[in-house]
C-alpha cells in the first residue's frame, strides 16, 4: 500500500489547488467592484450603448451584492463562459479569442524556459566546481543579466535596426529570414527572438545556472554518492533523480515571473499571443477579455505549482512523508 | 565565499545605489520644464560640455532628463518597499508565532496572494481606474507581501525552538517586544534589506515597462526613463543617445539595486554564522 500516502496527498493538494482558484478568481472579482465611481462606466469601453452596458453589469452580478453576484460570476466561468469580447474583437466569446492565443504564450514560455533550463544544466555539468577565474565571467553575466526583459528585447531590435539598414545599403531586396519583425506570418524568428529576450533578461538564466551548479556540487559531496561510487556502480542515474526535484521546483518557481515579462516581450514583437491580447484588450478598455485573461494566467501558475509538487512527491517520497 | 571580488561587487554595487539614491532626494528640487526645454535648433546633438548625454529629437537636454526621470519611481518605490516590508514583516511574525488554525488562515491567505501573476495583475487594475504611479506601486507593494512574509516566517520559526528565545519568554518579555526586537530587528535585518532592495527594483522594472508601452505609466512631457527608451521607435537608426543612455540608467540601476542586496544579506548571513 506504498501508493495510498501518494494518492491521498496528490487529493489533498488538489482541493487545495481548485481552493486557491476560486479564492484568487474572488481577489480578482472583488478589485473589479471596487473600481471607482460608478463601476460600469469603469469598465466598459468609451461610447457603450446602454443595453450592452446592463448585459456587462448583469454578467458581473454588478446588480447584486458582492457575495451572490461572485456566486453568479464564479457558476458561469466556472464552465467556461467569459461573456463577449466588447472591443478587441467585437461579439466572439472571450475564450474563442484567449484560448488560442493562451497556447501560442505557453508553448513560447514553455520552450523557453525548457531550453534555459537544459543550457544551464549542460553548463553546470560541464563547468563543474566554481574557480576563481571563472567569476571573471559569472559575475559580470550575473549583473548584465538582471537587465529587465523588455530592456533586452529593446536593445536587440535596435540592434536589429542597424543591422537591415545595412543590408539594405548594401543592396539587400528581400526580406531576410532572420529579421524579427514578423512580416510572413509563419515566420518562427520572432518567437526566437522573444525567448531569447524573456531568457537573457530578469536574472532568469544565470540564476537557474547558480542554483544548478550549487545542487549539483552539493550532490557530488554527498556521502551517498561516494558509496555508491565506492561499489563501483553508475552515479549518472542518481544525480539525475536527485537533481530533478530542484530543477522542478526553480521552473515553477520562476514561471509567475515569466509570465509577466512575456506580456511586454510578445508587445514589442507583436506576437499575437496571450500577453499581447492582454495589453491591447486593456488599452480599448475590453473588460471580459482582461478578466478572462487574468483568470487564465492564474490558473497556470496554480496548475504548474501542482504539477510541481506532484512530480516532487513521485521523485522523493519524503516531501509525502513530510505532511507536504 | 568572500574574496577581492565580492567586496568590489559590494562597493561598486553600493556606490550605484547610493547615486541613485542621493539623485532621486535632489531631483524634486530642481526647477525643470519639459516644454520649455524643446529647441529645435538642437536636435539630436551628441554628447558635449553644454549637452552631457546629447540631446533628443526635440533638442531637449537628455542629462536633465535622466536626472529627472528618477521622479518616477523613486518615492513610488520606496512607498511599496516599505508596503511590502511592514505588511510582509508582520504577517510572517504573526504567522511564525501563531500555531493551529490562526496560523493556516494567515498561510493560506498570503499563498492566495501570492498566486496572483504581479504584471497581469497591475495591468487589471490599471484597467479599471485612472491609474497613478502611487496606485500602481500600492498594489506592487502589496503583492510582494507573501514573498517577505514566508521568508520571515520560516526565520521565526526556526528561531521560536532556539534556547534563548525561550529564555526571553521565561523573563517575561512580551511576545510583541521578542518579535518585533530580538527577532525581526536582530535577526532579519539582512533579508529585509535584501528583500526590499528587489521589491525597489521591480517598481522600477514596472514603472519603466509601463512608460514604454505608453499608455499606464508616465506620460510624455514628463521624462520618465521608460517614455525615454521607447523614442526608439521615432528613432530607427539615427543618434542612439536619446534612448542608449536611458537604457543602461535601467540596466545599472536594476542590477546594482538586486546585487547589492544580494551580497549585503550574504555578508550579513556570514557574519551571524
Amino acid at each position: 500500500m506504498r501508493a495510498l500516502p501518494l494518492v491521498l496527498a496528490a487529493l489533498r493538494r488538489l482541493a487545495g489547488s481548485l481552493g486557491l482558484l476560486v479564492g484568487a478568481s474572488f481577489i480578482i472579482y472583488m478589485t473589479v467592484r471596487l473600481a471607482p465611481g460608478d463601476v460600469v462606466d469603469a469598465i466598459s469601453p468609451m461610447g457603450t450603448p446602454p443595453e450592452v452596458k446592463a448585459q456587462l453589469a448583469a454578467e458581473f452580478g454588478l446588480d447584486r451584492d458582492p457575495v451572490t453576484g461572485y456566486a453568479a460570476w464564479l457558476g458561469r466561468s466556472a464552465v467556461g463562459d467569459f461573456g463577449e469580447s466588447l472591443a478587441f474583437s467585437p461579439g466572439e466569446s472571450v475564450m474563442e479569442v484567449a484560448v488560442p492565443a493562451f497556447k501560442r504564450t505557453l508553448t513560447l514560455c514553455g520552450l523557453t524556459l525548457f531550453a534555459g533550463l537544459t543550457i544551464a544544466l549542460g553548463l553546470a555539468v560541464l563547468l563543474g566546481e566554481p574557480r576563481p577565474r571563472q567569476q571573471l565571467f559569472t559575475a559580470p553575466a550575473y549583473v548584465l543579466t538582471s537587465t529587465p526583459s523588455f530592456v533586452v528585447a529593446v536593445l536587440f531590435a535596435q540592434g536589429m535596426n542597424w543591422l537591415i539598414h545595412a543590408y539594405v545599403e548594401g543592396g539587400g531586396f528581400e526580406t531576410p529570414i532572420w529579421y524579427p519583425i514578423p512580416i510572413y506570418a509563419d515566420s518562427i524568428m520572432p518567437y526566437v527572438f522573444a525567448g531569447f529576450a524573456m531568457l537573457a533578461g530578469d536574472g532568469l538564466f544565470m540564476d537557474w545556472f547558480n542554483t544548478l551548479r550549487a545542487e549539483l556540487l552539493g550532490l557530488r559531496q554527498a556521502q551517498f554518492i561516494t558509496a555508491i561510487r565506492a561499489k563501483g556502480a553508475r552515479t549518472t542515474g542518481h544525480l539525475a533523480r536527485n537533481l530533478l526535484v530542484p530543477i522542478v521546483s526553480s521552473f515553477a518557481a520562476r514561471l509567475p515571473l515569466v509570465l509577466g515579462s512575456v506580456v511586454i516581450v510578445e508587445y514589442i514583437f507583436t506576437l499575437d499571443g496571450a500577453g499581447y491580447v492582454l495589453l491591447e484588450a486593456s488599452r480599448l478598455r475590453d473588460f471580459p477579455m482582461v478578466v478572462g485573461l487574468s483568470v487564465l494566467f492564474t490558473a497556470t501558475i496554480i496548475a504548474v505549482g501542482l504539477a510541481a509538487d506532484l512530480i516532487r512527491a513521485l521523485v522523493d517520497p519524503r516531501e509525502v512523508a513530510r505532511g507536504g | 565565499m568572500g574574496g577581492k571580488g565580492e567586496v568590489f561587487a559590494l562597493r561598486f554595487s553600493g556606490t550605484v545605489v547610493a547615486i541613485v539614491l542621493l539623485v532621486g532626494v535632489i531631483a524634486p528640487f530642481i526647477g525643470y520644464d519639459p516644454v520649455s526645454d524643446v529647441d529645435y535648433e538642437a536636435q539630436l546633438l551628441g554628447p558635449s560640455w553644454a549637452h552631457f548625454f546629447g540631446t533628443d529629437a526635440q533638442g531637449r537636454d537628455v542629462a536633465i532628463r535622466l536626472l529627472k526621470g528618477t521622479e518616477a519611481f523613486f518615492l513610488p518605490g520606496l512607498l511599496a518597499a516599505a508596503i511590502a516590508l511592514v505588511g510582509g514583516a508582520l504577517a510572517g511574525a504573526v504567522a511564525g508565532y501563531l500555531q493551529g488554525f490562526g496560523r493556516s488562515v494567515v498561510v493560506a491567505g498570503l499563498q492566495l496572494i501570492d498566486t496572483l501573476p504581479r504584471l497581469v495583475f497591475i495591468i487589471l487594475v490599471c484597467t479599471i481606474s485612472n491609474p497613478s504611479i502611487t496606485l500602481i506601486s500600492v498594489v506592487a507593494g502589496l503583492l510582494f507581501i507573501p514573498a517577505i512574509a514566508t521568508v520571515i516566517r520560516r526565520k521565526v520559526e526556526a528561531l521560536g525552538s532556539e534556547d534563548y528565545i525561550l529564555a526571553h519568554v521565561a523573563h517575561g518579555f512580551s511576545p510583541a517586544r521578542i518579535l518585533l526586537y530580538h527577532i525581526l530587528w536582530l535577526q532579519c535585518r539582512p533579508l529585509l534589506i535584501r528583500q526590499a532592495t528587489f521589491v525597489f527594483g521591480y517598481v522600477l522594472f514596472v514603472e519603466t515597462a509601463l512608460s514604454y508601452l505608453g499608455d499606464y505609466g508616465v506620460q510624455e512631457p514628463t521624462p520618465s526613463w521608460g517614455n525615454m527608451v521607447a523614442q526608439t521607435r521615432n528613432l530607427a537608426g539615427q543618434a542612439p543617445w536619446p534612448w542608449l543612455f536611458p537604457a543602461l540608467a535601467i540596466v545599472a540601476t536594476i542590477s546594482a539595486f538586486l546585487s547589492f542586496g544580494n551580497l549585503v544579506a550574504r555578508r550579513d548571513e556570514e557574519a551571524i554564522r
